[in-house]
C-alpha cells in the first residue's frame, strides 16, 4: 500500500511538475507577442489561443500533483480539531461518493468529448490562425486518469490514517514561504528548548 | 419537491458538507454532479438502448445494456463541457502569470532593502518604523499579491525590528497582518482577476477602478498608525541612533534609486500598460513575471533552485484556485438548471429591501462568510448567487465587485480562519500571544469598514478612474 | 397535461435584440401548440458558454439552441459556408431559399449528420441584412487607408480582412469596446445597427460603414437534438419546423423597424457619421474572396457546397436583379436628397 502511495505521489509529481513548466512558455510566448506588436508593428495571430491553451493544460495536469501534496483548499476550520483516524474516515467515506463519480467522468465523458473533437480536428474559432485544440480537449482525459490514480492512493492514506491514526503525507519538495518560515520557526524552537 | 426546492436544498446541503472538510473543488463536483443526476433524469432517454434490445438478447446482454443506461446521464456530458469552459477561460490566463511573477519577486531579497531604506527614509515622522513597515508591506503585496509570504516575511524582518524599538507587540503585530493582506485588493490583484472571471465585469475597468479604493484603505492605515504613535507615543516610540542610523542623503537616494524604485518601476510598468491599454492583463503579466526574473537576476537572487520553486508552486496554486472554477461551473449550471437563482431573487424581492439595506445585507453575510472561509471560495461560488440581485436593486457589478474586495480584506484577519494572524504567530517569537494578534489586528478592521462606507458615499472614488481611462 | 418543456439556450446575452427573436419563435411555438410545448428561452452561459451550444444540443444539455453555424467552424470550415461564404450576387434571403429549395438543407445534413456525426436537426431562418463592413475611428475610402488596422471579426470574414491588409485581432464579443478604448484594436464589425448601438459602439468610434461582402447572407440556426425532436408527436415536429419559417416573418419585420431607428439614433443624436462603404474597398473584397475561394475548395465538401450555391445564385439571382425596378430611383423621387448610394 505504501509502494503504491509513493508511485501515484511521484506519478503525479512527474506530471505536474513537467507541465508547470509550460509557465515559463507562457511567459516567454506572451512577452514575444507584446514585442511583435509594438517593436515590429505585426502581431501574431495564434497568441491568445496559445495562452489559453497553455493555462489549461497547466492547471489540468496539475490538478493530481496538487492533490497529492493536499493543496486543494479546504473548509477545514472544524475537520483540522479532529484526530487523524477521524478525519480518515471522513476523507474515505467522501473520496467514494464525492470523488470518484466525477474523475470518472471526466475519463468516460471526456473520451467521449475529445474524440468527438479529434474526429473533425477541431480548430479555435477564435483565430483565422486555425490553431488545433483537439488535442487540448484530450487533456480532460489524462487529467482525469491522473487524478484517479493519485484518488486511489488518497484513499490509500485514509486507510492508514484510520488504523495507525497517522497521515502519510507526501514527500515534500518545494514549500511556500510562509510554511518554509514557519517550519524554521518550529524548529528553532524546538532546537532551543532541548 | 420542486425543482427550486431541490436547487436550495443543494445550496444548504453544500454549506453543510463544505464544513466536513474535503476539498472544497471536489465537494461542488460532487453536489453538481449529485444533483444534476436527478435534473438530468430521464428515464426514457437514459434506457433507450435497453427498451430497444431484440427480444433474441441474451441475459448478460440485457443487463449490462441496463446498467450502460444507469450511467448514461448528460450530467457527466454538462460536467466536461463546464471543465472545457473553465480551461478556455481567457480571463483567467492572468491568473497563473500573475502567480509566477509573484513568487519570483518573493524570492528576489527584494523585501529586506525596501524596508531598511523605507525605515531609514521615514525616520522623522511619528511611528517612522510602523509607516515604513506598512508601506513595505503595500508595495510588496501589490508586486506578490500573495498574503502569506508577504506576512511572513515581514514578520521576520520588521517585527523583531519594531519589537526591538519597543513598539507596543499588538500594535505591531496588526500593522504587519493588515498591510500584508493588501495584496489582493492592489491591483493587478489576482482576486480581481478571479471576480471578472466570475461575474464577467471588464477586468481592466475593475482594475482601474480599484486603484483609488486601494490606496484610501493604505491612507486610512497610515491616519491610524501616525494618529496613535501621536496620541500614544509609547505604543511606537522613536527608533534610536543605532536601531535605525543616520545616513547622508545621497546614499539615502542611492538606497532608494536600487530598492524602491525597480519594484515601483515594474508595478507601474504591469499596471500603467494594462490601464493605457497598451497590453491586456495577461500580456501585462507576462512582461511582470520577466521582469520579476529580471529584478532577481539583478539582485543575484536568482538560482536554479529557486526558479523550479516558482515554477512548482504557480503549478500548485492555479490548480487550487482553477479547480475550485471547475466544481463552481458545474455546481451553478445545474443549480440555474434547477431554477435556484430565481427562487432566491423572488425570495430576496418579496422582502422589499431597499438598495441600501440589500447592499448592506449582502456585504454582512460576505463578512460573515470571510469567518470560516476564504477569499476564493468566498467569490468563486457565493458572489455568483448574489450577482442576478444586482440588477433588481441596480447596483453596479463593478461597484459591488470593489466593495467585497475590501470586505475580503477582513476574511484574512477575522477567527476561526484569520490565515494573516496565524501566518504571522506561526513564526513570530513565542510571547506573542494570538490574542494580542487578534487586539492589534481590530482597529484595522474598523478602517476596512470605514473605507467602505467612504465608498458608499463618495462613489466617485470608485467610478473616477474607470470614466477618465474608458468612458461611461 | 403538462407541457413539454424545451431548454433553448441562445449564444446572446439577455440585453442583446436577438433574444428577443428567439422569444419570438418561443411565444409563436407555444400558442400553435395550444400550450402543449413550451419554449425556455436561456441566454448565452445560463447551461454552456455561447460558442458550446452544438456540443450542448448533441449531448442532449440543452433540448434547443438559436445560434449561428459560423460559432462551430472551428470544428469543419464548412460551417461558414450556412452564412458566412462568399458573396456571389444573392442576398441573406436568396441564400434562405437556397437553404430550403436549393438543396442546401440537404447539404447542411449531409455535413452535421453524415461527416460529422451528430445528433441535431437544423433548420436556417430570419435573413439578416447584410452585416456593415463596421467601425472606424477615422474616415477609410481606399485600401490604402486600411493597412496595418487591427481589426475584429469572426469567422471566414477574419481570412478575408486579412487579405485585405488589416491585421484581424480575434476578442470576444463582450471585450470589443474595451479593446477599443485600450487602442488594442483600431476598428471592429459585429451585426447590425440595434446591436451595436447596444454594446456602445458609438463611443468609442464615429464613422460607421454600411454595405460589405464579408457576412452578406447570413440566417439564424435553430439547432434541436435529434433524439428529443423524434421523440415528439409529428404534429409537434412540424410546429417546431414551420415555426422557423414563422418566426423568420416576424424577426424580419422588427429586425426593420428596429435596426432602422436604432440608425437614425446614431446619425442623429450619436453624432455618428454613417456612410457607405467605398467602391474600391468592396471591389478588393471580392478580390479576396477570389483568393480564398480556391483554398476553401480544395475541401471535396466545400467544392460540392460551392458548387451548389453559384449554380443556385448563377439563376436565381439573374431573375431576382433583372426583374427588381431601382428602388432607389422611386427613392429619391419621394425623398429627394437624403440618399448618397
Ligand atoms: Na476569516
Ligand atoms: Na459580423
Amino acid at each position: 500500500m505504501i509502494s503504491f502511495i509513493r508511485f501515484a505521489d511521484n506519478l503525479s509529481a512527474w506530471f505536474g511538475k513537467a507541465f508547470a513548466w509550460l509557465i515559463l512558455l507562457m511567459s516567454i510566448g506572451t512577452g514575444y507577442e507584446v514585442f511583435v506588436r509594438y517593436v515590429l508593428n505585426n502581431p501574431t495571430a495564434w497568441a491568445l489561443d496559445v495562452s489559453f491553451i497553455m493555462y489549461g493544460t497547466l492547471f489540468m495536469m496539475g490538478g493530481a500533483y496538487t492533490l497529492s501534496r493536499g493543496g486543494h483548499v479546504r473548509g477545514d476550520f472544524l475537520y483540522r480539531l479532529f484526530q487523524p483516524r477521524t478525519q480518515g474516515m471522513i476523507d474515505l467515506v467522501l473520496y467514494i461518493i464525492f470523488f470518484f463519480p466525477g474523475v470518472t467522468a471526466l475519463i468516460l465523458a471526456g473520451w467521449k468529448y475529445a474524440a468527438r473533437s479529434w474526429s473533425y480536428g477541431e480548430v479555435s474559432v477564435n483565430s483565422p490562425a486555425g490553431v488545433p485544440i483537439y488535442q487540448f480537449k484530450a487533456v480532460i482525459v489524462a487529467a482525469g486518469i491522473l487524478l484517479f490514480i493519485q484518488g486511489i492512493a488518497q484513499v490509500c492514506r485514509c486507510l492508514i490514517a484510520i488504523r495507525s491514526n497517522y497521515w502519510l503525507e507526501a514527500e515534500e519538495d518545494v514549500f511556500e514561504t510562509e510554511d518554509l518560515m514557519m517550519r524554521e520557526a518550529n524548529k528553532a524552537e524546538k532546537g532551543h528548548l532541548t | 419537491m420542486t425543482d427550486p426546492q431541490i436547487a436550495l436544498m443543494m445550496l444548504g446541503l453544500f454549506i453543510v458538507f463544505v464544513f466536513l472538510g474535503f476539498p472544497i473543488a471536489f465537494t461542488l463536483m460532487a453536489m453538481g454532479i449529485g444533483f444534476g443526476y436527478y435534473a438530468y433524469f430521464d428515464a426514457r432517454r437514459m434506457w433507450r438502448s435497453f427498451d430497444r434490445l431484440e427480444e433474441t438478447a441474451g441475459p448478460w446482454e440485457q443487463w449490462s445494456t441496463w446498467i450502460d443506461g444507469f450511467f448514461n446521464n448528460r450530467i457527466f456530458d454538462l460536467f466536461v463541457n463546464q471543465t472545457f469552459t473553465v480551461m478556455s477561460n481567457e480571463v483567467l490566463t492572468a491568473v497563473p502569470l500573475f502567480l509566477f511573477m509573484g513568487y519570483i519577486v518573493e524570492r528576489s531579497n527584494i523585501v529586506d532593502r525596501l524596508f531598511t531604506t523605507l525605515n531609514i527614509a521615514s525616520k522623522n515622522i511619528p511611528g517612522s518604523m510602523g509607516v515604513a513597515a506598512l508601506i513595505t508591506c503595500a508595495l510588496f503585496a501589490t508586486a506578490t499579491g500573495i498574503v502569506g509570504a508577504v506576512v511572513t516575511l515581514m514578520g521576520l524582518l520588521a517585527l523583531p525590528a519594531m519589537l526591538k524599538a519597543r513598539y507596543d507587540p499588538s500594535f505591531a503585530a496588526g500593522i504587519i497582518c493588515a498591510g500584508g493582506t493588501l495584496g489582493i485588493l492592489i491591483p493587478p490583484s489576482i482576486m480581481l482577476i478571479v471576480y471578472a472571471a466570475a461575474t464577467n465585469v471588464s477586468i481592466v475597468r475593475l482594475y482601474a477602478a480599484a486603484l483609488l479604493p486601494g490606496l484610501t484603505l493604505v491612507g486610512l492605515y497610515l491616519i491610524y498608525i501616525i494618529g496613535r504613535s501621536l496620541l500614544q507615543p509609547s505604543s511606537a516610540p522613536r527608533p534610536t541612533a543605532d536601531e535605525v542610523p543616520d545616513m547622508p542623503m545621497g546614499k539615502l537616494l542611492l538606497m532608494i534609486a536600487t530598492s524602491f524604485l525597480p519594484l515601483a518601476f515594474l508595478i507601474f510598468a504591469v499596471l500603467g500598460s494594462i490601464l493605457f491599454g497598451l497590453a491586456t492583463p495577461t500580456e501585462a503579466a507576462s512582461i511582470g513575471a520577466l521582469g520579476g526574473i529580471f529584478l532577481a537576476f539583478i539582485y543575484r537572487a536568482m538560482t536554479w533552485q529557486r526558479m523550479r520553486e516558482s515554477v512548482y508552486l504557480t503549478v500548485r496554486t492555479t490548480a487550487m484556485v482553477c479547480w475550485l472554477f471547475v466544481g463552481s461551473y458545474t455546481f451553478s449550471a445545474v443549480f440555474s438548471y434547477l431554477g435556484g437563482e430565481h427562487v432566491i431573487s423572488e425570495f430576496v424581492q418579496s422582502l422589499n429591501l431597499s438598495p441600501i439595506m440589500f447592499l448592506i445585507l449582502a456585504q454582512l453575510i460576505i463578512f460573515l462568510l470571510g469567518w470560516p472561509l476564504e477569499w476564493s471560495e468566498i467569490i468563486i461560488i457565493f458572489v455568483p448567487i448574489f450577482l442576478p440581485l444586482l440588477a433588481v436593486f441596480e447596483i453596479d457589478p463593478l461597484f459591488f465587485g470593489i466593495l467585497v474586495a475590501l470586505n475580503l480584506q477582513t476574511s484574512f484577519l477575522t477567527p476561526p480562519m484569520a490565515m494573516s494572524a496565524y501566518y504571522l504567530k506561526g513564526i513570530a517569537p513565542p510571547e506573542l500571544r494570538l490574542t494580542q494578534i487578534f487586539a492589534g489586528v481590530m482597529p484595522f478592521l474598523f478602517c476596512v469598514i470605514l473605507s467602505m462606507v467612504l465608498m458608499y458615499v463618495f462613489p466617485q472614488i470608485v467610478f473616477y478612474l474607470p470614466e477618465v481611462f474608458y468612458g461611461g | 397535461q403538462a407541457p413539454i418543456v424545451i431548454k433553448m439556450q441562445t449564444s446572446w446575452n439577455d440585453a442583446n435584440i436577438w433574444q428577443d427573436f428567439a422569444r419570438d419563435y418561443a411565444t409563436r411555438v407555444e400558442e400553435m401548440s395550444g400550450g402543449r410545448l413550451k419554449v425556455d428561452v436561456l441566454p448565452a452561459g445560463a447551461v454552456v458558454a455561447a460558442f458550446q451550444v452544438l456540443d450542448a444540443v448533441n449531448d442532449g444539455l440543452i433540448d434547443a439552441a438559436h445560434s449561428v453555424p459560423v460559432y462551430w467552424y472551428g470544428k469543419n470550415k464548412a460551417a461558414s459556408l450556412f452564412g458566412t461564404g462568399p458573396v456571389f450576387g444573392g442576398s441573406a434571403t436568396t441564400m434562405l431559399s437556397w437553404f430550403y429549395e436549393g438543396g442546401g438543407q440537404e447539404l447542411y445534413n449531409e455535413l452535421t449528420q453524415d461527416i460529422m456525426g451528430l445528433d441535431v436537426v437544423g433548420y436556417m431562418g430570419f435573413p439578416m441584412f447584410a452585416q456593415p463592413f463596421g467601425w472606424f475611428k477615422e474616415e477609410v475610402n481606399t485600401v490604402d487607408d486600411l493597412q496595418g488596422f487591427k481589426y475584429r471579426t469572426v469567422g471566414l470574414a477574419a481570412d478575408l480582412m486579412a487579405k485585405l491588409g488589416m491585421s484581424v485581432a480575434q476578442l470576444p464579443g463582450g471585450e470589443i469596446v474595451p479593446a477599443m478604448e485600450r487602442g488594442v484594436i483600431d476598428a471592429f464589425e459585429f451585426n447590425n445597427p440595434s446591436s451595436d448601438k447596444d454594446f456602445g459602439a458609438q463611443d468609442v468610434a464615429k464613422n460607421y460603414y454600411l454595405s460589405s461582402y464579408h457576412q452578406a447572407s447570413e440566417s439564424f440556426e435553430f439547432l434541436f437534438s435529434k433524439m428529443f425532436f423524434e421523440d415528439l408527436d409529428s404534429d409537434l415536429q412540424a410546429i417546431l419546423k414551420y415555426g422557423v419559417e414563422a418566426v423568420s416573418t416576424a424577426n424580419t419585420a422588427k429586425a426593420m423597424n428596429r435596426y432602422s431607428a436604432d440608425l437614425q439614433f446614431l446619425q442623429n443624436e450619436a453624432g455618428v457619421s454613417v456612410k457607405r462603404t467605398s467602391k474600391e474597398i468592396l471591389d478588393a473584397q471580392l478580390k479576396a474572396w477570389d483568393e480564398l475561394i480556391p483554398e476553401l475548395e480544395s475541401d471535396p465538401f466545400m467544392k460540392k457546397t460551392l458548387d451548389s450555391q453559384r449554380e443556385w445564385v448563377d439563376r436565381v439571382a439573374y431573375y431576382e436583379l433583372m426583374n427588381s425596378p431601382d428602388y432607389g430611383l422611386a427613392y429619391e423621387h419621394y425623398f429627394p436628397g437624403k440618399i448618397k448610394l
